[in-house]
């Protein structure tokens, strides 16, 4: 149920933004913006699976550690 | 070609930096962690805020009609211009990620029980999707309605708690040890003052005229921000005492203490209405930022087709970085402050160092040419 409602959102997208994209012959437009809907459409169909998405704030937080240790060196 | 047509003025970006400040800001105090002195903290957290601000606005004041993708690349050089800005995108992205998920805890943990945190995040990117996708004049114009609602329902809350307020609460003042302070006051420097660092994709959509006396106007804007930020601290501490410090909403909950003649009470529902709006104004800004921003670095004709794929991308992002309300509070205070710095400071000072350098070696070689 939930995929579906996915694919509704998604394909909804699609239809609101692509049509004019292709009329005035926006190509590059087109690519980028497939181009990122397909990555938006990957990390939710994951996180609706329940798949654990690496969390970018876990990351920076490792970053930020590593900084001050470096800096304050403790 | 120009990605944005639309052109404000200098009003308009006080209106909106007032609004973009309030942001996340009027749910959760800046300068968590000093308790019933946090009014000096975040009056500490201004001084050092506006060092960074003059940094910004003294840079857009430089480059008239250049965002901040275009600052850099005139500065940095093409590549590492084009570095810096990515990682500024990811900075405009990000932050717009955690307001929208700090709105749907509070929303979820404190009026709608029942309601998933997609619903609410996922709504308030939709509206916030409709504003980037009309441009910035559109939410610059917002701001003019919506900041005096705001400001409206602060002193109409503010004069109906006076009766529950005790200034001893405040006392005593500076008790706490130096280093906490000044980690609190960094922490109002950053989380809301340095953010303003996202009004330099704006600037360049000032009209003309406004351009030279910007400066003043945008300060301006910050700091009647912050004296509300600091009458709400001061009324909150003298509300709630040693509580304010271990809410997460200190202003919400001061705000449910109102009862006026047993008629005037659970006002909390109300006050939410202007603290969503702020928060509103806050996403578009950011989300404008970062859209724009993208579209400008791969070259697009157009913004319009990254708004959905970037807001998707930000909503399932704001969602599933944190697994609870209280890891994003606990990030936002320990992390934060120090991983928005080469944002807010290091990189728009090494740029307006950059800059002056550039300038005065070409004011030099005009000079010698002239002779």
């Amino acid at each position: 149920m939930k995929i579906f409602f996915l694919l509704a959102i998604f394909s909804g997208i699609v239809i609101f933004e692509a049509p004019g994209l292709i009329y005035r012959k926006y190509w590059k437009e087109l690519i980028v913006f497939f181009l990122f809907l397909g990555f938006a459409f990957t990390i939710s169909l994951l996180a609706v699976l329940g798949v654990p998405l690496p969390s970018p704030a876990k990351g920076i937080e490792t970053v930020v550690n590593f900084i001050i240790k470096l800096i304050t060196g403790k | 070609m120009e990605l944005e047509r639309g052109k404000i003025n200098n009003l308009h970006l006080t209106f909106l930096i007032i609004g973009f400040t309030f942001g996340s800001s009027v749910i959760i105090s800046p300068g968590k962690g000093a308790g019933q002195d946090t009014w000096l903290a975040i009056l500490a957290g201004l001084a050092e805020g506006l060092i960074f601000a003059w940094i910004f606005f003294t840079l857009a004041v430089k480059f008239p009609g250049k965002n901040i993708i275009q600052i850099n690349e005139v500065v940095f050089g093409v590549f590492t211009g084009k570095v810096i800005s990515l990682l500024y995108l990811w900075y405009f992205f990000h932050l717009g990620s955690l307001v929208l998920r700090n709105f749907g805890d509070f929303f979820t943990s404190l009026i709608y029980f029942q309601t998933p945190l997609v619903v609410i995040i996922g709504l308030t990117a939709i509206l916030a999707a409709s504003a980037v996708r009309n441009g910035i004049e559109v939410i610059a114009r917002c701001s003019l309605v919506l900041v005096p609602i705001t400001i409206f329902a602060f002193i109409f809350d503010t004069v109906f708690l006076l009766p529950e307020t005790e200034i001893t609460r405040l006392l005593p003042i500076l008790e706490l040890p130096p280093k906490d302070f000044l980690k609190s006051s960094h922490s109002a420097a950053t989380f809301p003052f340095g953010e303003t660092v996202a009004f330099l994709m704006i600037t360049s959509s000032l009209n003309k005229n406004s351009i030279s006396s910007m400066k003043k106007f945008a300060l301006g804007g910050i700091i009647i921000a912050a004296i509300f930020f600091i009458m709400a601290a001061i009324r909150n501490a003298a509300v709630l005492g040693g509580t304010a410090e271990i809410s997460l909403y200190p202003s919400y909950v001061a705000i449910q203490l109102i009862e006026v003649a047993e008629i005037l009470s659970r006002l909390e529902v109300a006050v939410s209405f202007p603290i969503f709006i702020m928060g509103f104004l806050k996403i578009s800004v950011l989300y404008y930022s970062a859209v724009v921003g993208s579209a400008q670095i791969l070259g697009l004709r157009s913004y319009l087709p990254l708004v959905l794929p970037i807001g998707t991308i930000m909503v399932v992002l704001s969602i599933t970085q944190f697994a609870t309300a209280v890891e994003n509070i606990i990030w936002a205070t320990d992390i934060y402050p120090f991983y928005s710095l080469p944002f807010q400071l290091i990189f728009p000072l090494l740029a307006l160092i950059a800059a002056i350098f550039k300038q005065s070696k070409a004011g030099a070689k005009k000079a010698g040419e002239a002779q």
